[in-house]
C-alpha cells in the first residue's frame, strides 16, 4: 500500500504543476455534457428510443459523458508513460522497490481520484443545470463503476503503451481506437435502432458495457440482467487487461 | 556472502531480422561488500545491458545472479529493496522541482518526509544544489541535471549501488565531489558497482575491475591485478624544445601500443622496458630533449592494449 501511495503521491504533484491541465481535466466532461448534450437534446427534440422507452436525450447521453471522460482519463494516464520514458525517469521507476503490479496500481488509483472530482462536478452539473433526474441511492456504485472504468481502460490502454515505443505510433492507434470504440458502442446513441450487424459489434465493445451499466445506474435505462452481464463482462475486462499490463510492463524495456 | 555474485551471465536479444544478437556472453563476477567495483569496456561491450539485468530491469537469458542473496530472477522484489540505481540515461523529473525531485524518491525507497528532510541537508550540501532546490529540472542544465540524478541516490541507505556513467556530463568539480562522496559511501559500507568510460576514475576509485569487450570479460581482477596482467605495458613521456617530424616516423619503428604527439610533447606506450630504453635514447640523439619520464602504464593503457590490441596515434 505504502507504493502505491508513493505512486499516487508523485503523479498528483506533477498534476499540481500544470493547472491548465488540472482544469480540462475536470472541466472536459462537463463541457461536452453541457454543449454537445444541449445542442444534440435540442435537435432530437422528443428523445431518443432506448430499451423500448422514450428518454431525453440529455438523460440518455450523461452516462455516455461518463464513460468517454472515463476512457479519455485513462488515454491521459496511459501517455504519461511516454513523457516518463522521454524523461528517462520510467525506467528508473522500474528499479524502485514496488512491484510492477503496485507502479500501475499506484497510476490508476491516482486516475480514480481525480475521476471522482470530474464525476462530481458532471453529475451536479447535470442535475442542477440540466435537470436530469439522477438516481441519487445507486450514487455509491455510479463511482464504483466510474473507477473501475477507469482502471479497465488503463491497464488496456498500457498494454499498448507498453507495445509501442514511439508516441507518434501511440496516438494515432489510440485515435483510431478512440474513433471506432466510440462509434461502435451505446455512447452517442441506442443500439435499439442500429443494423443488427452494427449491434452485434457494439456489444462485443467494453465501452458499450460500461456505458450501459453507468446508464443503468444514473437514469434506470436498460434490464437487469442485461446489465448484470455487462458487469461480468466489463470486471473479467479489468482483470485479464491488469494481468497482460503486468505483463506488457516487465518485458517494456 | 558476497554482495553480488554473477555467474555464467548471458543475454541474447533478437534483431530485427530474426537473428540473435548476443550482448552479454557467459561472464561471470563477484563484488565484495563495502567495495568499489568498475565494469569498464567501450560503447556496446555490454555493462549497460549486465546493469539493466542485475537491477532487475531486463530478464537474463541465462546464468545465475546474486544480490545481496537475493536471486535476481526469482526474487526482483527483494532484489530491488536492497539496491539503488544511477541509469546511464538522463532520469529525473522535469516538472517537479529538485526538493520535489528528493521527496519522490525518497517516499519511493519506503522513507517517511521526515526522513528524506533529516537527510537532505547533507545531500545537498555534497552536491551544491541549495541554490536550485526550488527549480525545476526542466529549467536547468544538463550537469546540475545529472547532479540531481546522482545526489537522489545518496539520499537513501540500500546496501548496493549501480552508477551507470554517472558523473557524464558533470563538470571537473562536481566530478571531483562525487568521486569523493562515492568513496565515503563505500567507506561507510556500501557495495558500488559503476561503469566509465574515464578510466582515471576507475583506477582511482575501484577496488577491483573487470573489462569487458563484445560481451565477455577480457580482464578481470583488483586494479593492480589487471595493470599487471603480464602485459608489461611501459608509458614514456618525452618533452622537447623543438620536435622534427622524422622523430615520430622512427618511434613508429618500435610499433608501440600507443603514440600521442602534442606540440613538442611525445607519449608512447611500449609493451618492454627496453623498448622504452631504446626510444630514450633515440630522444637523447636528437639534443633537443628537455624532459622525460618513465613509469608503468595506466590502465587506460591498460583498456586500449585489450580492446583495441594495435596501436594508436592521435592528439592528446
Amino acid at each position: 500500500m505504502k507504493n502505491v501511495l508513493a505512486v499516487v503521491y508523485r503523479d498528483a504533484l506533477i498534476r499540481l504543476t500544470s493547472l491548465t491541465w488540472l482544469f480540462f481535466d475536470m472541466a472536459v466532461p462537463l463541457l461536452y455534457l453541457l454543449m454537445f448534450g444541449v445542442g444534440f437534446n435540442k435537435a432530437v427534440g422528443l428523445g431518443v428510443i432506448s430499451n423500448g422507452a422514450s428518454v431525453a436525450y440529455n438523460d440518455f447521453f450523461l452516462a455516455g459523458v461518463l464513460s468517454m471522460s472515463c476512457f479519455g482519463s485513462a488515454i491521459n494516464q496511459a501517455y504519461g508513460f511516454f513523457v516518463d520514458r522521454d524523461n528517462g525517469i520510467f525506467y528508473e521507476f522500474l528499479t524502485y522497490p514496488m512491484t510492477r503490479g503496485e507502479f500501475l496500481l499506484g497510476k490508476m488509483v491516482f486516475q480514480c481520484v481525480m475521476s471522482l472530482a470530474q464525476t462530481a462536478l458532471t453529475l451536479t452539473a447535470a442535475v442542477v443545470i440540466l435537470g436530469i433526474p439522477v438516481n441519487v441511492m445507486l450514487l455509491p456504485l455510479t463511482v464504483i463503476v466510474v473507477m473501475a472504468g477507469i482502471a479497465g481502460w488503463f491497464f488496456a490502454l498500457s498494454i499498448v503503451a507498453f507495445r509501442i515505443k514511439r508516441n507518434d505510433t501511440f496516438n494515432t492507434v489510440i485515435n483510431v481506437a478512440y474513433f471506432v470504440l466510440m462509434f461502435v458502442s451505446s455512447m452517442f446513441y441506442p443500439l435499439d435502432a442500429v443494423p443488427d450487424w452494427l449491434r452485434y459489434i457494439s456489444y462485443a465493445n467494453p465501452l458499450t458495457w460500461h456505458t450501459d451499466v453507468l446508464r443503468y445506474l444514473t437514469v434506470g435505462i436498460g434490464s437487469s440482467a442485461a446489465i448484470a452481464a455487462e458487469t461480468f463482462g466489463f470486471t473479467a475486462f479489468l482483470f485479464i487487461s491488469f494481468w497482460f499490463a503486468q505483463l506488457a510492463l516487465k518485458k517494456t524495456v | 556472502m558476497k554482495a553480488i555474485d554473477v555467474q555464467n551471465l548471458v543475454k541474447e536479444y533478437r534483431r530485427t531480422d530474426g537473428t540473435l544478437l548476443r550482448a552479454v556472453d557467459d561472464i561471470s563476477f563477484s563484488v565484495e561488500r563495502g567495495s568499489i567495483f568498475g565494469l569498464l569496456g567501450p560503447n556496446g561491450a555490454g555493462k549497460s545491458t549486465t546493469i539493466k539485468v542485475l537491477t532487475t530491469l531486463i530478464p537474463p537469458t541465462s546464468g545465475t545472479m546474486l544480490i545481496n542473496g537475493y536471486d535476481v530472477v526469482r526474487q526482483p522484489l527483494d532484489v530491488r529493496k536492497n539496491l539503488c540505481v544511477v541509469l546511464q540515461e538522463n532520469s529525473v523529473e522535469v516538472f517537479l522541482t529538485v526538493r520535489h525531485n528528493f521527496l519522490t524518491f525518497g517516499k519511493f525507497h519506503g522513507m517517511t518526509s521526515s526522513q528524506i528532510e533529516a537527510k537532505m541537508g547533507r545531500v545537498i550540501e555534497l552536491f551544491d544544489l541549495r541554490e536550485v532546490m526550488n527549480q525545476k529540472p526542466i529549467d536547468l542544465s544538463g550537469g546540475i541535471k545529472r547532479r540531481v540524478q546522482v545526489a537522489k541516490i545518496f539520499l537513501v541507505d540500500k546496501p548496493v549501488v549501480f552508477l551507470d556513467e554517472a558523473t557524464t556530463g558533470m563538470d571537473t568539480f562536481n566530478k571531483r565531489a562525487t568521486v569523493a562522496a562515492i568513496r565515503e559511501e563505500a567507506q561507510r559500507g556500501r557495495t558500488i558497482i559503476l561503469t566509465t568510460h574515464t578510466l582515471e576514475e576507475a583506477e582511482e576509485l575501484c577496488n577491483a575491475i573487470a573489462i569487458i569487450n563484445h560481451g565477455k570479460i577480457v580482464a578481470g581482477g583488483t586494479t593492480d591485478e589487471v595493470k599487471k596482467m603480464g602485459l608489461q605495458l611501459f608509458y614514456l613521456s618525452l618533452k622537447f624544445n623543438e620536435m622534427g617530424k622524422e622523430l615520430e616516423e622512427l618511434i613508429q619503428k618500435f610499433a608501440p601500443v600507443k603514440i600521442d604527439i602534442v606540440n613538442n610533447e611525445v607519449s608512447v606506450t611500449v609493451r618492454e622496458h627496453g623498448l622504452a630504453l631504446n626510444i630514450l635514447s633515440l630522444a637523447q640523439s636528437t639534443g633537443a630533449l628537455k624532459h622525460f619520464e618513465i613509469s608503468t602504464a595506466s590502465l587506460e593503457d591498460v583498456f586500449v592494449e585489450l580492446i583495441d590490441g594495435k596501436s594508436t596515434t592521435g592528439d592528446r
